[in-house]
């Protein structure tokens, strides 16, 4: 000790230079997992700013590079999407030369669950929109994945809806892929099956049900369920299909109500997309 | 005073070193830009001065990959030492001797960092010599002559008597 200070008092700037290379040479030969956890802890400490603004300046640039990817993204997805306003223009024109009705988008009314059914084997649920809303019995009903049901009572404030898992319920249903219909009834929980569809008709398992549109009780278009399983008996004249509905029917809360629809509007869609744009700037 | 300004440099040329350089790179020399400031910083201080600000400036430099820590702190505490001890008696106060002085520097550290990495093994430090070092060291003796050119542009710098700041 005394050696070091009378080293330190004769040749201050050696010593430290001394001690220097002794402690960098230590921590060089010092144990590699030992040293990583100082490092880490010691960094963690005194870095911390400057790996902030690090993360910061690299987080600019991959959010530019995200920003470059999702401008050509979205340009790619404005010619797609004015190409498909073409096409539509054209279909509703040949639909009206052959006499169809235009096509329309549906209008939907949101609302909440406030009560369910206490019967268990007839579920429904109530809705806090009523008559005064413009709710109508029949009306069709939606969550966020596909129907879940229609419209069987209105009252001025609420509306009970008859839900999909109920044996007085058949749906008319379309097969997505293969364009084949059947009538869907609910068997137990969230399984349904789709029934009078022949033994060599083409529905295949994970195939995507969506409503037929078929005697105007419930619109077209809206998905209903996934093929779970199709039996390989084909023996019978029909087969056996197993169907999961779209909707979570025991956990609904928030339903829409399909309160109408009407004429495709390609510059309402614009002027809507440009005011959330100019509300969240 | 003095201590706040060295510790804003520092970090600005932390920052720096650990995302601009690299994209600055020419054929795979880049300049170390914490040489350039260790320069800056003990020209014209004492060495004793010099060694810890050169040590701590190399320890914060290895804290960024463990497995070498204490490489860059022997390397620039060596380094602090000798620019403090030597150069400001020696080299003239001009850009290019200044710009010659970092360009030795830069050789020397590369010299310890590449014995360290290469574990003293003469055929791989003089490739790695040959093929990256003299190349950095000349982007650091240019990068260091554009700095110090800089810094004597700056209005109300306080210039020490031997043209350290």
């Amino acid at each position: 000790m005394q050696i070091i200070s009378f080293l330190f008092e004769k040749h201050p700037d050696k010593t430290v230079l001394a001690v220097a290379v002794v402690a960098s040479l230590l921590m060089l030969n010092g144990d590699e997992r030992g040293k990583i956890g100082s490092a880490r802890a010691i960094s963690s400490f005194l870095l911390y700013p400057v790996e902030r603004t690090r993360s910061y300046f690299v987080s600019v640039d991959r959010l530019r590079e995200e920003n470059r990817k999702l401008r050509e993204v979205a340009v790619s997805l404005a010619h797609e999407r004015e190409r498909l306003s073409q096409f539509m223009e054209e279909r509703n024109r040949l639909r009206q030369l052959l006499g169809f009705r235009m096509d329309s988008f549906f209008q939907f009314l949101p609302c909440e669950v406030i009560a369910r059914s206490s019967n268990r084997f007839h579920h429904s649920v109530t809705v806090d929109r009523g008559a005064d809303a413009g709710v109508r019995a029949g009306m069709a009903v939606v969550g966020y994945r596909g129907l879940v049901g229609r419209v069987v009572q209105v009252f001025p404030t609420s509306s009970r809806i008859l839900l999909l898992n109920n044996k007085s319920i058949s749906v008319s249903c379309l097969d997505k892929r293969s364009r084949v219909v059947g009538m869907l009834n609910w068997e137990r929980g969230n399984l349904f099956r789709l029934e009078y569809i022949g033994s060599e008709e083409d529905v295949q398992q994970g195939d995507t049900l969506i409503t037929s549109g078929l005697g105007r009780v419930l619109p077209k278009g809206f998905p209903v369920g996934t093929v779970l399983e199709v039996s390989d008996d084909r023996t019978e004249l029909s087969r056996m299909i197993s169907v999961v509905s779209m909707s979570e029917l025991n956990t609904l809360e928030e339903l829409f109500i399909v309160t109408g629809g009407r004429e495709w509007n390609s510059r309402e869609m614009l002027d809507r997309l440009g005011n959330i744009e100019e509300k969240q700037e | 005073m003095y201590l706040f300004r060295m510790m804003a440099a520092a970090v600005i040329v932390f920052i720096m070193q650990t995302t601009f350089v690299h994209r600055i790179n020419i054929a795979g020399a880049a300049p170390d830009l914490v040489l350039v400031l260790l320069a800056v910083l003990v020209l014209d201080r004492k060495p004793l001065l010099a060694v810890i600000i050169g040590f701590s400036l190399g320890f914060l430099q290895d804290l960024g990959n463990a497995s070498y820590l204490g490489m860059n702190a022997l390397a620039k505490s060596l380094l602090g030492y000798g620019i403090s001890r030597f150069a400001s008696g020696y080299f003239p106060d001009s850009a290019l001797f200044r710009g010659l002085l970092l360009f030795l520097a830069a050789l020397a550290s590369d010299i310890v960092v590449l014995n360290i990495t290469a574990s003293f093994n003469p055929g791989d430090v003089l490739l790695s010599f040959f093929r990256y070092s003299l190349l950095s060291a000349l982007y650091t003796a240019v990068a260091g002559i554009l700095v110090f050119g800089v810094l004597g542009l700056l209005p109300g710098r306080v210039v020490r008597p031997r043209g350290g700041y």
